[in-house]
């Protein structure tokens, strides 16, 4: 019993680093373009294609076409930023929410019609590959993919606190228009900010290739996974949103082991609504409305 | 309330609601009878939104459950206890209202997007809770519906006139509720939440009471159009009766033909609507995301462009137009 839980445990830590790597893109826009990218996952989505093609077209190894998707993307979160959310910035919540909830339908839509709603897996040397420490079994791929999400959560949190650039976007985050008086443009800052979180996003897609199929809706999951964690973790706020991302999928993945394999949703549904309920601004406090 | 297009032309309504009218005397091809009931149908679910999230700016994202309520307490009190859908889409009205209370309860708190989020979970769990309900609600499975023949008592008909005429009696249910409700304190109520949230606190409005209020009479009205909706297609499922497009839908035609307008959702229909079917005649229907992807840049160029709605467009002509005609009739007074 101990340890089919411990399992459960291992399992979710090691998708949770997956979506920690959405949800602080989700949490890094919010904070400091002060918009919820509904599209999030649909960046996920592309990352995935993207590694795909790579892969089935030139047999590029999913994980070396993170160089790729990630660049592809930041220039993606860059003209989605001064072409698309900027010109909604000084209007009110509706075309807020509504302009990325049209990007993540019209992305979903478009990768229906080109590459259909197949599924479609890469198949490489370790995607099988798993060993045992003690009675646990670890995934080679995952435990890949888990290590170099928390490789590039952590390259980030260098990048926000130790380069002027980062410690711009922080300003811009807590105060826009006192840090435009210190001379930051938030219209570049935005862009570094949009482009950064796409990145991440392009990242775990390319990550989840070598253990998890690409479809057209595939983002979903991954989206309101974060928007779940990106709650618990208190909008906002970066450390919040990865501790949060882990303990979805902990939650997750027991609620498979006990309650059924259809249940992980439920299981963090609820825990969004509970936690809307009982903590409204998340489990690491004071950021208050 | 700015909303005036229409509500002070009486003559263009009459005409409208005569046209609407005389509509299935005109036309028998089923599929532009299928496609008007779809947009009378849609733009009935557009203006149940709209009281909530046009007039009070709550923007819910989670519609679909009260339209599933609906569905599924008419279709089980039929099937299981052989109850009139009749007293049924009733009952489910009832059962989508209790449900908008402890869903309000919840979801009240929080503002703009989290709101959205919170509407799409509960909407959500919902849906997952109906494919485990296998005992008395069939489960993913889902169940057709008896198919009855010409049983006016049972809400079945043999032409699609009738559930045509249906639609139309429910989009105008709707839009009466709604012109009342622009004319009356709980109106101005809904504008000044909608606006300013905060401001219309300071000033007495206990704006919890006025978005538990209308949520109840927007919840009631969506349970309508669910029973509805499966009364016509013969068919329930979660997927179905719980579909996140119909919360999508209940939304885009709102804000695509202008949110807090009486007539807004029904010009949204009417385009997005004729849209889909044109494109479905010339894609045919196997093209799962054509529709979704022209929805959606259709979405991005208005709140791009004209984030008040596409109605202005019509409210502008409407006004030239008659401005014209008046001009027109001084002109032999001042010669």
């Amino acid at each position: 019993m101990l340890e089919i839980i411990a399992q459960a445990v291992v399992n979710g830590l090691l998708i949770g680093g997956i979506y920690a790597l959405v949800s602080i893109g989700v949490t890094l826009i919010f904070g400091v373009v002060k918009i919820v990218n509904f599209a999030q996952g649909e960046f996920v989505m592309i990352g995935m294609y993207i590694s795909f093609f790579l892969a089935s077209s030139f047999g590029v190894d999913p994980l070396l076409s993170l160089l790729i998707s990630m660049p592809v993307l930041f220039g993606v979160g860059v003209l989605v930023q001064h072409f698309l959310i900027r010109r909604v910035l000084a209007l009110g919540d509706m075309p807020q929410i509504f302009l990325t909830f049209a990007l993540s339908l019209l992305l979903m839509n478009v990768a229906l019609l080109l590459f259909t709603a197949n599924y479609r897996t890469v198949q490489t040397a370790y995607s099988e590959l798993s060993f045992h420490i003690g009675p646990l079994y670890f995934a080679v791929a995952k435990l890949i993919a888990f290590g170099i999400a928390m490789l590039l959560s952590a390259v980030l949190y260098l990048f926000l606190h130790g380069t002027d650039l980062g410690k711009a976007m922080r300003a811009a985050a807590q105060n826009r228009e006192v840090a435009m008086l210190m001379g930051i443009n938030p219209d570049r800052v935005f862009c570094v900010a949009v482009g950064v979180a796409l990145a991440l996003a392009g990242a775990a897609g390319s990550l989840l290739m070598p253990f998890y199929p690409a479809y057209p809706l595939v983002g979903q999951i991954f989206v309101l996974m974060a928007f779940v964690a990106v709650v618990l973790g208190t909008l906002g706020n970066i450390t919040g949103a990865l501790i949060a991302s882990l303990m979805m999928g902990v939650a997750e993945s027991l609620g498979v082991q006990f309650v059924g394999a259809d249940s992980g949703l439920i299981v963090v549904f609820v825990m969004l609504l509970l936690t809307l309920a009982l903590r409204p601004n998340g489990l690491f406090g004071g950021w208050a409305r | 309330m700015k909303s005036g297009f229409l509500t002070r032309s009486w003559p263009l309504v009459l005409a409208l609601a005569a046209a609407a009218l005389a509509l299935p005397i005109v036309v028998s091809d089923p599929f532009a009878l299928d496609i008007s009931i779809r947009v009378l149908l849609f733009a009935f679910i557009g203006v149940a939104w709209n009281l909530m999230g046009g007039y009070a700016k709550q923007l819910s994202l989670g519609h679909a459950a009260f339209f599933g309520l609906g569905a599924y307490t008419s279709t089980i009190l039929l099937i299981r206890f052989g109850i009139s859908p009749w007293i049924g889409i009733l009952a489910g009205g009832v059962v989508a209202m209790a449900a908008s209370l402890p869903i309000g309860a919840l979801c009240f708190r929080l503002r703009g997007p989290y709101f959205a989020i919170a509407t799409i979970a509960t909407a959500q769990v919902l849906m997952l809770l109906f494919l485990k309900f296998r005992d008395f609600a069939w489960g993913a499975e889902g169940t057709t519906l008896p198919n009855l023949g010409d049983a006016p008592l049972m809400m079945q008909f043999e032409s699609k006139a009738a559930y045509y005429y249906l639609a139309l009696a429910l989009l105008a249910l709707g839009l009466a509720i709604t012109y009342r409700i622009e004319r009356s304190w709980m109106g101005f109520y809904l504008v000044a939440v909608g606006e300013d949230e905060d401001a219309a606190e300071a000033v007495g409005v206990d704006t919890t009471k006025i978005k538990r209020h209308i949520y109840l009479i927007s919840a009631f009205l969506t349970a309508l159009g669910g029973t509805f909706y499966v009364e016509y297609i013969y068919f329930i499922d979660p997927n179905t009766a719980f579909s996140f497009n119909v919360s999508v839908e209940a939304a885009l035609v709102s804000i695509v033909g202008g949110v807090g307008t009486l007539w807004g959702p029904v010009v949204g229909t009417a385009l997005l609507e004729a849209t889909s079917a044109l494109l479905q005649s010339w894609f045919g229907s196997g093209h799962g995301g054509v529709q979704l992807t022209v929805y959606s840049l259709i979405l991005i160029a208005v709140i791009l462009w004209r984030p008040s709605g596409l109605i202005g467009l019509f409210t502008d002509l409407y006004q030239r137009f008659t401005a014209g005609s008046a001009r027109a009739k001084e002109v032999p007074l001042d010669g």
